[in-house]
């Protein structure tokens, strides 16, 4: 009888705690940032899987003035050569082309902090012609919207800053944020004629 | 509290209730007892964190999700010819709030589970001394709390009755 008890006593005590089956995790990329203006690199809408990718696409926003109007103080909407409208995101159709220009973007970091990145433009001092005329950045403004969107834009309206860099918006932790520009120039001055062109470079930073 | 315990103390319980008696504390501590899974296999040996989706139109998102699939083999020897109910266990651990779910290949229930919890994954009698299945087993975790690579542990436990 009591080897009989030894053996439960061992049979009841060994097993607690003693077995387990070990998974291993680890973040497969702790930090994200993507920023896209105009058109993307996405392959997929992201919120079925899709991923980020490079595009050395340089959209344009250009405008023609009628020799009549020019000077006029009418502001002058101009049209984009993007054609991406839907948001990457999920393939809503968030901005009206070619009236606006989609940007947009995401930021993911791994800790409970409230981070933000932020993205500027760097902007030439002007746009130039041929001639070497110039028209200031500064002529050169932007409404902001989104269609179905409620409440602030992540990205909001501003003007040019001529020859600067300026933030044009920021993206908070873990969040996706988009908005859709309409850029459009004062036309209060009459320049020579030509066309004026320049570019602004955006850049998205995150710590 | 007898009839949580294995086949074999079962009946050195019923040859002497005097003896029984005795271990009565080491017995209530044993409600449910480990399982020994050794021969279940865990076939990725690091499973890649993923961000979810995210919304620009909602709350911010912080999920970040893995699978894997485990191939469980349970030494239920100990409880043979008796009825049991099996639990897959998440014990509370770093990196702190954690879900799994997974499907099985009929075995065992398919389920889901939070750290800190269990949940029956088969309820019935012991009739063979393996008991396998196939699990494709996911992972959730708030991406916040993932600024570096865990061991998550899970493990089988028995209520015997």
């Amino acid at each position: 009888m009591v080897p009989r008890i030894l053996s439960a006593l061992v049979l009841a005590g060994a097993p607690l705690g003693a077995w387990a089956f070990t998974v291993a995790i680890a973040p497969a990329s702790p930090q994200e940032v993507y920023l896209q203006v105009g058109v993307g690199g996405f392959t997929g809408n992201y919120n079925v899987g899709g991923t980020p990718g490079n595009n050395a696409t340089v959209n344009k926003a250009s405008v023609t003035v009628a020799a009549a109007a020019v000077g006029n103080g009418t502001a002058q909407a101009l049209s984009t050569d993007s054609s991406i409208g839907a948001s990457p995101y999920d393939g809503y159709i968030f901005c009206n082309t070619p009236a606006q220009m989609y940007i947009g973007g995401f930021y993911r970091r791994t800790n409970s902090g409230s981070n933000t990145a932020t993205v500027t433009a760097t902007v030439p001092a002007a746009l130039v012609n041929a001639s070497g005329d110039q028209i200031a950045f500064s002529r050169l403004s932007w409404t902001t919207s989104g269609n179905g969107d409620t409440g602030g834009q992540p990205f909001p309206a501003g003007t040019f800053v001529s020859g600067g860099v300026q933030t044009v918006g920021t993206i908070a932790q873990n969040q996706w944020a988009e908005s859709c520009w309409t850029f459009r120039y004062s036309n209060t001055t009459v320049p020579p004629q030509g066309t004026y062109t320049g570019r602004v470079l955006y850049t998205v930073t995150a710590p | 509290m007898i009839r949580w315990l294995p086949g074999v103390l079962r009946s050195v319980a019923r040859a002497g209730l005097g003896v029984a008696l005795v271990l009565a504390p080491g017995v209530a501590a044993a409600l449910s007892t480990a399982i020994d899974d050794s021969g279940t296999v865990v076939f990725s040996p690091s499973v890649p964190m993923r961000w979810q989706a995210l919304s620009p139109r909602h709350a911010s998102g912080v999920l970040m999700s893995g699978s894997t699939v485990v191939r469980v083999r349970l030494n239920v020897t100990a409880w043979l010819q008796h009825s049991g109910r099996i639990y897959l266990v998440l014990p509370a651990q770093q990196p702190g709030s954690i879900r799994a779910s997974w499907s099985s290949q009929g075995r065992l229930l398919p389920g889901q589970v939070s750290s800190g919890g269990r949940t029956l994954v088969y309820a019935g009698p012991i009739s063979a001394p393996f008991i396998e299945d196939v699990l494709q087993l996911a992972i959730f975790v708030d991406g916040r709390q993932m600024q570096r690579a865990y061991e998550l542990n899970f493990r089988f436990e028995m209520d015997a009755g």
